[in-house]
């Protein structure tokens, strides 16, 4: 049983109006019962080296993204890595014109290839708005 | 291959996929920008990018190294500095060496003169940029002067084939070399062709014929395509054409499949002359075991099908077997150019004029062509779509409706984007096989595709809806179409021009709306806009307005309408009146 007085990635719970998404909701203890993983790489399987080098990858990528998304993410971006490439699944909202999203996805494929000296591949996926699972 | 998703360069998302042909490319070259953009940062900052922690070491995924290293006045710099394709800096730094006073070996002086004629003495890409990029840094310089430059080197990097001048740096250092072989002719040739001073290209081949040098197969080559420019005469063309063959032959160089492909492009721009050599010529291509490309083809067919008289379409099936058999791979700048696309074209044009049906096999095989093998990389985006929609065309025209509908399913948002005139066809064709219930759907896709302001397609759909009375619900159906219509002629603003209505566009909504039994909407469309216009109605739309108020019990209507006919003048309103007088029971007042 967890004491109480653990803070790790929980939402307070506050008056009632604000939404927080299903990802947000659930605390780290639900991970592999009610949530997913955000990133998925075999840097922390026996015998694997690497994991630190991964989750510096992660932190930067992160904050690459809401930088050259600002105020579009409506989620956590999920990171997958198969062999040499890294596949990003960003949320967005629909705040900018289509090709203006287009040309910021061609933008932040290239640089992070370069960046990191592997295929990075970007898959976006538009939302009217952020979905809230309920209201803290 | 999926028909409701689109083209893999885009995201996989609803909101993100292109509807029209327009937004395609839009987002295609959007995308493109961006990967500039991030080029453009990784030339800028190329220190955080250059640390080389994967192995192997991936070297196009690394800043690329433009500086030249070597400092100093030596003939290595120069060689370094050509192999780097600065042009103003190795034309300097060659100056420097000439005045002081180190010789120049042969190579270096004929590579660097095959850098300048490349180039026609213009500057390539790199420097181009560079210079924009001084203008913006030196806010000293006068405005005036700067704004000069930029709109100069705009205008150099729009054109790509720059003028020769006279008396360029090519030709200076030309004039200056102590010794010149028969590189440095032959490159002089080319590169005055490249860049259009042909007169001069020919000059010097006399000169070089004077000292005796052999010219190689490419400089034969210029000078064959620079042909046109030189004489006006198709005879005269051809004769010249064939002097330098004799010459070619006579320094025993052997011709090459750009030899002919330039021999057919010349003989494209010598009119009636060109069918009969062109045979002749693929026959010296069979006989020198050289094999067409796609080039070839493509000079072939336009030199055969120019114009509007046909003499017959022999030769575009023999051609289309050859294609069939073999896989190309690209040989010739050409290439890439329209091959399929003229071919379509070309069976296109022949379908209009014998509407033959083996013109519709031949549109299936070019199509069964395109799938196989590497064919598909010579189409790029837009005439991917251009291809696709003549083929739709000649479908819409030649084949059965439940054809067409299939392949427009399958093809429409996926593959290519209808034009205009591939919806007209549509509704004929549709019109033809007497199918109108799918027209609502047509008219979906319509708005989305963005055609919902074109007058000439909305006309054809309105009257197509009305010709005829239909089973009630195809007319509910139609009626709210009708509707959507007139909702987009209403909103006008934004920063288009608002949809003039016309007169039978009109006649066509009230005609729409009567049928359904609509009195309101119907009665709106012909007091207000038929005034708003200035036109009148006609005696169909009368009619039917007046069926409908019958139907609906309202004599109110009637008389309003017996009143409007009669302000009108109309020819029609006695027997209007006389109509309403016996059809409606009307209390006194109303009589």
């Amino acid at each position: 049983p967890l004491s109480p007085q653990t803070r790790a990635a929980r939402v307070r719970v506050g008056k009632g109006d604000k939404p927080v998404t299903y990802e947000q909701a659930h605390a780290p203890h639900y991970i592999a019962h009610r949530k997913g993983w955000l990133s998925l790489h075999t840097g922390n399987l026996c015998g694997e080296a690497g994991a630190a080098e991964r989750a510096l990858e992660d932190a930067f990528l992160r904050r690459f993204l809401h930088g050259t998304f600002p105020g579009l993410l409506a989620d956590a971006a999920v990171l997958k890595r198969r062999a040499n490439l890294l596949v990003v699944c960003v949320l967005l909202a629909r705040g900018l014109a289509p090709a203006k999203l287009h040309f910021l996805g061609g933008y932040a494929e290239t640089l992070l290839s370069h960046f990191y000296k592997c295929p990075v591949r970007l898959e976006l996926q538009t939302v009217p708005a952020k979905v809230p699972y309920k209201y803290l | 291959q999926d028909p409701t998703a689109a083209h893999y360069m885009f995201q996989d998302d609803p909101f993100l996929m292109p509807r029209n042909a327009a937004n395609a490319r839009l987002y295609s070259l959007s995308k493109e920008a961006g990967r500039n953009a991030a080029k453009y940062i990784i030339k800028q900052f190329p220190q955080y990018f250059d640390k080389t922690f994967a192995e192997p070491n991936i070297p196009c995924l690394m800043p690329e190294t433009l500086t030249p290293e070597i400092e100093g006045v030596s003939e290595e710099a120069l060689k370094e500095r050509i192999h780097l394709r600065r042009v103003k800096d190795s034309v300097d730094l060659f100056d420097q060496l000439v005045q002081a006073g180190t010789p120049v070996s042969l190579e270096t002086t004929n590579s660097l003169l095959d850098l300048l004629c490349f180039y026609g003495d213009g500057e390539s890409a790199l420097e181009k940029q560079e210079e924009q990029k001084e203008d913006l840094e030196e806010p000293g310089v006068n405005a005036s002067e700067q704004k000069a430059r930029k709109r100069q080197s705009q205008r150099g990097s729009q054109s790509s084939d720059s003028r020769w001048r006279e008396n360029n740096n090519a030709e200076r250092i030309f004039k200056v070399m102590p010794e010149r072989n028969a590189h440095s002719y032959c490159t002089m040739i080319r590169g005055m062709v490249k860049h259009g001073a042909s007169a001069k290209a020919y000059d010097m081949y006399i000169d070089m014929l004077n000292e005796r040098h052999k010219a190689d197969v490419h400089t034969f080559n210029a000078l064959i395509a620079a042909v046109p420019y030189l004489k006006e005469r198709f005879l005269e063309r051809w004769e010249l054409a064939k002097v330098f063959l004799n010459h070619m032959a006579q320094q025993e160089v052997q011709p090459n499949l750009l030899t002919f492909n330039a021999l057919l492009k010349t003989l494209r721009r010598c009119g009636g002359l060109g069918k009969s050599m062109s045979l002749s010529v693929i026959k010296e291509m069979e006989a020198l075991d050289i094999e067409p490309s796609l080039a070839t083809y493509d000079h072939l067919l336009s030199i055969f099908y120019r114009g509007v008289d046909l003499c017959s379409s022999g030769i575009i099936l023999e051609v289309l077997d050859d294609v069939e058999k073999r896989s190309f791979i690209p040989q010739d700048p050409d290439d890439g150019m329209d091959f399929n696309v003229s071919d379509n074209l070309h069976c296109l044009s022949s379908g209009e004029k014998c509407c033959d049906l083996k013109d519709i096999k031949l549109a299936y095989r070019l199509n069964k062509v395109m799938e196989k093998g590497d064919n598909w990389k010579f189409l790029d985006m837009d005439k991917l779509n251009a291809y696709w929609s003549k083929f739709f065309s000649l479908l819409c025209m030649m084949e059965q409706i439940d054809v067409v509908l299939k392949w427009y399913k399958e093809m429409s948002p996926s593959v290519f984007y209808p034009t205009p005139k591939n919806i007209l066809d549509l509704l004929q064709a549709l019109d033809a096989a007497n199918h109108l219930e799918v027209i609502p759907s047509v008219w979906e896709d319509m708005k989305q595709l963005g055609f919902s302001r074109r007058n000439d397609l909305l006309e054809e759909l309105l009257s197509l809806m009305s010709r005829e009375r239909h089973p009630d619900e195809i007319q509910l159906a139609f009626a709210k179409c009708a509707e959507d219509i007139k909702a987009f002629h209403g909103q006008s603003g934004r920063e288009q021009a608002p949809l003039e209505w016309t007169g039978s566009a009109l006649g066509h909504v009230a005609l729409l709306f009567s049928r359904v039994g609509r009195t309101q909407d119907a009665w709106y469309v012909m007091m207000e806009r038929f005034q708003q216009i200035n036109r009148i109605p006609t005696d169909q739309v009368m009619d039917e307005f007046f069926a409908c108020a019958k139907q609906t019990n309202c004599p109110d209507e009637a008389i309003k309408l017996v009143k409007l006919a009669a302000s009108l003048g109309l020819p029609s309103s006695q027997r209007l009146k006389s109509r309403t007088e016996k059809e409606f029971e009307l209390s006194e007042k109303q009589r």
